[in-house]
């Protein structure tokens, strides 16, 4: 279930050890993956695991409120007003109950305390029967063990749900007896009350919701109807577990002089309800008892009012200037040719140029990568998972545990904002919000209108193509402000995973109130804290300075996309002016003359002046020629700032990872991030309208060199609605989702898809785990696997009962034979009508030539390939085959009678042939009629193997094939149509997958190329989506089908630098780009480990055209790899039982 | 794309060669000396509010005023201009050390934040 579901307390831990610490949590190593680091596995619900079943009673599960008891005192210096909710008094003798120990040890009993309470305070009128005399009766210490025995097997009948209380209240007689055996005169109905209603109703309480009611009854006795449920159960406990030895105790608790300095202000919602229902029942109400909050509004609880006093729609206002905010959409940078991306840059610098004389504040800030949406759009678009196996994962939990390694994997993404200050306001105008303020009405209408029309401008020349900028919501701002204040912190999930969960207006700025920040005298980072999650985030603020030429498409990234290497999530923001042609060259020539009057200086002097002066005069007048002549795009030029803030959860981490941010910009970039000091104002810069911190490091640049920044630069592949494979791992990790019914279903493409890679690049693995991931959603899955190691896949638990494995090496006779593997199409497949019927008998035509193309295909392969060469066998068979009637109920057999029947001796000698080879136990299986039921539809998965079948090496020449592989060859032809032909079986709509490895034996051959154009071609209107995996992308394009690709893999190609410019054509990359290394270094091993390569990289296209780096990782499904190892080593161990060492971890 | 940024331009150094006919030993950018005129005049001031006294000629002031010019130059480049150096040492210098009870700067707040939806 989801961990935080609570605002109270930061997702990654409890929310206990809160707020002030000098000592932060333990930093722990291996920051590469971090597990659920806090400032993306997003605080309450956002980050939350979506779950999908019916609510199960939650095994009581300890409430926060055993944490915060023990922090009671820690947080005593918290200024809260929130914490003054809980009563009135300031933290002080928390725990001077004694009692309060034995009970935290029930910490999901809040009202247990109430129970302790003596009954000296006569019932309310919801309680009339209630008498004293039961106390001594009652329950006495040794209750406690009674209750832990009792109670689960109540608790576990009952749905927590609040409804249920009420019923509950009444309970049976059979849970009486056994309380209320020892106390005869509890005949009244609060004594049968007692011992149900207490267990019963204390689980149904929300944690925090709980406790506050108690607390308020005494204090304001009107409430008491509000909260009349907890009435019976809090006194009716009284019996039970109150013990005369303790209620002294407690009753001296809320009376003593100790009693009024109870810790209840702090906040602590478990011992706040305890003494007050104590105080409560013993003596009759006494208000004087609470003492009134004492409100330390201190001098230490400054706050400063930000810059921005309004929002409105897409801008800004402060005091002096308005601002107008764009959001850049992620722009795709990866594997696309370099004279796209010149384009995209040189437009998006025009743009810039466009925007000369403004002041614009470029921020970028991430979103966890919202693991609960994509859980549940996955769940809305699986109508009918796999029914779950007893004692394995089942659907639910399969979603779970993949969502908790989305989170676990720390994938955060980009959202870039723009804003463009274009504005002075005048005097007037401010001083007209002053005074409006005051009535509660903010800028004057006047100005805005006047302002709507100014800024139409930008939309113009920012939504064009390049950046195609959009104006931003106030929600979007709102969130841009939140997380600048927040800097680095973990954002706000989800106000509520019951309803939309949308924050209302205002509500996130409101929560920047509880961000405090500290900082240290020429500190090196800021301390941000969060007073409400306790949450605690160290930033550190790093500015770009001096920086090297780049060759920014070519050589280089993009300069602030590049931080996205690292795996942590980091913010920029850039503050520039961008200054036109006139003002930069103002500024240029200013300078101009400083060197030239130095080198005067120099020359009077006669001194030799150092040479750079020469050097960079001359560049000066290099760059001044170029503004003064140039278009707008070379003239303007941006000055401004640019930082990066890392954050961490610790001192130490935090400088750790800003070390390694520097050192990969100085290394792969040239650029040399500076850590200055100052750090609060540079923190402070990022908050848009906050002044600029003016620490140095302003970079001077053309307006190109700040377009080639490209912070809005993303990797994004796959669609967001499939399973989880794994993630991209070029410049930046996204999650990478795969759907293989995403493009016929949505993109009306077909569903080819096609793996490529050398033996050992991980294919059959990819293969393998897509089918897995299907037939877990309740997808149809065929998987012809020849070599066999996919079958292990049948034997996971959670599939077993619904996956069968055929083995065609040991099928019976006529398994293969090839007419029936062709369908004939079904009237009912095609529209009614005219039309309906000429395509209907097309598609029969169809497969009737197909069928005869195949059997052709398979007697040429079935005899020697001496005589397949000669121009008369072709001759022969395909006289042979027209005399056959092309359907499926025909067989090879009758094709061979028919060869004997003709009165050539060739044809006869052919007859002969085919039968010696019908001779052959596997050859059997193309003669005679497939038995019935050969493939049920039934199974969810069904493996078909060719195990022992001796596949031979394409390289060597047909005549050098031993009999049994020449075999090899038309068995792989028919067992491909054999694993299509099951997905003609059932309706055309339902989703149905094939995998098909070893492809590359259907090249060289008509029937090869037809049988994929017709998998390609039906796959649409079949809903079949269909991988085929091969060793050389040569067999795909050679069948020339790539049209038809809609997604393409391709694994690590490293030996042959043909085959891999191939593949970059299947990918449809450009070629001779230099691409080819990049293939070649997929998936590459680390040299220096003995370890064996714990994952698979591929470069993925998928159907929208995208192509990305993907590292697979399908590690969160248990056992699933463990199945998949398709090493030897593996293979045997699997033969006995499954390797019982875990692989390394596939993220290593 | 070759890029390249404008700052090398910015990167020259300036330096006081001397009076015309005089070159001085040692060549010290315009900004230092700069410097050292604003820090004499601050010293004797100083000096003048314990003293109050003003000597003709300040010898400490200008040895202290010396002493300072050239540490805040060992912390300048041509990334960091004089006055970003002494306007951090100014302002950064606050909370002395991390302590042990921690004191918060000011938070900034932006719940006061008015919202519209739409523009007009």
């Amino acid at each position: 279930m989801s961990r935080a579901s609570t605002p109270g307390s930061p997702a990654g831990r409890p929310g206990a050890p809160a707020g002030h610490r000098a000592q932060s949590f333990d930093y722990t190593d291996g920051e590469d993956e971090v597990a659920l680091d806090p400032a993306l596995v997003t605080s309450p619900g956002h980050g939350a695991v979506g779950v999908f079943q019916a609510p199960r009673p939650v095994p009581r599960r300890t409430p926060p409120a055993e944490p915060t008891a023990v922090t009671a005192g820690e947080n005593a210096d918290i200024d809260s007003p929130f914490l003054d909710l809980f009563g009135g008094a300031r933290p002080g003798g928390a725990r001077a109950i004694p009692a309060a120990p034995a009970i935290r040890d029930q910490p999901a009993i809040p009202q247990q305390p109430p129970t302790v309470a003596p009954p000296a305070r006569p019932a309310p009128e919801l309680e009339p029967p209630w008498t004293p005399d039961d106390r001594p009766t009652g329950g006495r210490r040794p209750v406690e063990p009674r209750r832990a025995d009792a109670y689960p097997a109540t608790e576990s009948r009952v749905p927590h749900q609040a409804g249920d209380r009420l019923p509950m209240l009444h309970p049976t007689s059979d849970t009486d007896p056994a309380v209320g055996g020892p106390s005869p005169s509890r005949a009244a109905a609060p004594a049968t009350r007692a011992p149900s209603a207490t267990p019963v109703s204390r689980p149904t309480a929300t944690p925090s919701g709980r406790p506050t009611a108690p607390v308020e009854r005494p204090a304001v006795p009107t409430d008491r109807p509000a909260v009349p449920l907890d009435r019976p159960s809090a006194p009716t406990e009284r019996p039970a577990s109150a013990a005369p030895a303790d209620r002294p105790a407690l009753e001296r608790a809320p009376r003593g002089a100790d009693g009024s300095e109870r810790p209840r202000g702090a906040g602590k919602e478990v011992v706040a309800p305890r003494q007050r229902a104590a105080s409560r029942q013993d003596r009759p109400v006494r208000p004087t008892r609470v003492r009134a909050p004492k409100i330390k509004f201190g001098d230490r609880d400054p706050s400063v009012e930000l810059a921005i006093t309004e929002i409105a729609g897409h801008l800004t206002f402060t005091p002096n200037t308005v601002t107008a905010w764009y959001w850049l959409p992620e722009v795709r940078w990866a594997f696309r040719p370099d004279a796209e991306r010149e384009a995209l840059l040189s437009a998006i610098s025009e743009q810039y140029a466009g925007l000369a004389g403004f002041r614009l504040h470029l921020r970028r800030t991430t979103r966890p990568f919202p693991a609960d949406e994509w859980a549940r759009t996955i769940d809305a678009h699986t109508a009918s998972p796999l029914p779950d196996v007893p004692g394995t994962a089942g659907w639910a939990d399969h979603l779970v545990a993949a969502q908790r390694h989305l989170m676990a994997v720390n994938h955060a993404e980009g959202q870039t904002y723009l804003g463009v200050t274009f504005a002075r306001r005048s005097l007037g105008d401010s001083l007209t919000e002053r005074v409006l303020r005051t009535f509660g009405r903010g800028t004057a209408d006047g100005e805005r209108r006047k302002l709507g029309r100014t800024v139409e401008q930008f939309d113009e020349v920012l939504g064009a193509f390049g950046m195609r900028g959009r104006r931003v919501t106030a929600q979007e701002l709102e969130w841009l402000l939140y997380r600048s204040v927040a800097l680095c912190m973990a954002p706000p999930g989800t106000l509520s995973p019951v309803t939309d969960g949308r924050w209302e207006r205002g509500d996130l700025l409101a929560l920047t109130e509880q961000v405090e920040r500290y900082r240290t005298p020429y500190g090196s980072t800021v301390k941000l804290v969060n007073r409400m999650t306790g949450e605690e985030r160290h930033v550190a603020v790093l500015a770009v300075g001096r920086m090297e030429p780049l060759e920014i498409p070519e050589r280089h990234e993009p300069w602030l996309h590049f931080h996205e290497r690292l795996p942590w999530p980091m913010e920029i923001s850039t503050r520039v002016d961008i200054l036109g042609s006139g003002d930069s060259f103002r500024n240029l020539e200013h300078r101009l003359r400083m060197i030239r009057s130095q080198q005067l200086d120099y020359a009077e002097h006669g001194i030799d002046a150092p040479p750079e002066l020469e050097r960079l005069a001359k560049r000066a007048l290099v760059i001044g020629d170029e503004m003064t002549t140039g278009l707008p795009v070379d003239s303007a030029r941006a000055h401004g700032w640019h930082r990066i803030a890392v954050g961490g959860r610790t001192r130490e981490e935090c400088l750790e990872r800003a070390r390694r941010l520097i050192q990969l910009y100085s290394r792969e970039l040239r650029i040399s991030l500076q850590h200055p000091k100052n750090q609060d104002w540079l923190a402070r810069e990022f908050i848009p309208g906050e002044p600029i911190a003016n620490t140095g490091y302003v970079r001077r640049m053309p307006v190109p060199l700040l377009a080639a920044a490209l912070p809005q630069a993303a990797s994004n592949v796959g669609d967001r609605r499939g399973d989880l494979i794994g993630r991209t791992a070029g410049t930046c990790r996204r999650p990478v989702f795969l759907d293989l019914h995403f493009p016929m279903e949505v993109r009306e493409r077909s569903g080819l898809a096609v793996f490529v890679a050398e033996p050992g690049g991980g294919k059959s693995t990819l293969l393998g785990a897509l089918g897995y991931l299907a037939a877990r959603r309740g997808v149809q899955v065929t998987l012809l696997d020849p070599s066999g190691p996919l079958a292990r896949l049948c034997a996971m638990p959670e599939l077993r009962p619904y996956s069968r494995v055929l083995n065609l090496t040991g099928s019976e006779h006529g398994t293969l034979a090839p007419y029936s593997l062709i369908p004939t199409p079904l009237r009912s497949e095609f529209g009614i009508g005219a039309a309906g019927d000429r395509e209907f008998e097309i598609a029969v035509s169809n497969a009737r030539a197909e069928r005869r193309m195949l059997v052709q295909d398979i007697c040429m392969m079935l005899v020697p390939p001496q005589v397949a060469r000669e121009a008369s066998t072709a001759t022969l068979f395909r006289h042979a085959v027209r005399q056959v009637p092309a359907e499926e109920t025909s067989t090879l057999d009758d094709v061979v009678s028919c060869l004997g029947r003709l009165d050539d001796d060739a044809g006869k000698e052919l007859a002969n042939l085919l039968l010696d080879t019908a001779e052959m136990p596997l050859a059997m299986l193309f003669f005679g009629r497939p038995p019935e039921g050969l493939l049920g539809a039934d199974a969810a998965l069904t493996v078909i193997t060719m195990a022992g079948l001796r596949l031979p090496d394409l390289k060597i020449e047909r005549e050098y094939w031993s009999a049994e592989e020449a075999l090899a060859l038309p068995m792989l032809h028919t067992a491909h149509r054999l694993a299509v032909r099951r997905c003609y079986g059932g309706s055309m709509s339902s989703r149905k997958l094939v995998g098909l490895d070893e492809a590359h034996f259907m090249e060289g051959w008509r029937s090869g190329r037809s049988f994929l154009v017709r998998l390609a071609r039906d796959s649409r209107k079949w809903n079949l989506a269909a991988l085929v995996a091969s060793q050389n992308p040569r067999d795909i394009l050679g069948l020339d089908v790539q049209n038809l690709v809609s997604t393409v893999f391709v694994g690590r190609i490293a030996e042959d630098a043909e085959i891999a410019s191939e593949a970059l054509r299947l990918l449809r990359v450009p070629v001779n780009d230099g691409y080819e290394a990049t293939l070649a270094s997929l998936s590459a091993a680390d040299t220096s480990s003995a370890n064996r390569l714990g994952f698979r990289e591929f470069v993925m296209r998928d159907v929208d055209g995208r192509v990305q780096k993907v590292r697979v990782d399908v590690s969160y499904v248990e056992g699933l790899l463990d199945h998949l190892d398709t090493t030897p080593a593996a293979i045997a161990a699997a033969a006995g039982v499954l390797p019982s060492i875990p692989l390394p971890d596939l993220e290593a | 794309m070759r890029l390249r940024t404008d700052d090398d331009i910015y990167r020259a150094r300036l330096v006081y060669l001397g009076p015309p006919g005089y070159t001085l030993p040692v060549h010290l950018p315009y900004a230092q000396y700069g410097l050292f005129m604003l820090l004499v005049p601050l010293y004797m001031f100083i000096h003048w509010l314990f003293t109050f006294t003003v000597e003709l000629f300040p010898a400490w002031e200008i040895a202290l005023a010396i002493v300072t010019t050239s540490f805040i130059f060992r912390h300048v480049d041509p990334d960091r201009p004089a006055r970003v150096v002494i306007r951090t040492a100014l302002t950064d210098w606050r909370r002395t050390r991390e302590p042990a009870v921690e004191q918060r700067d000011p938070r900034l707040v932006g719940s006061r934040i008015r919202i519209r939806e739409e523009l007009a």
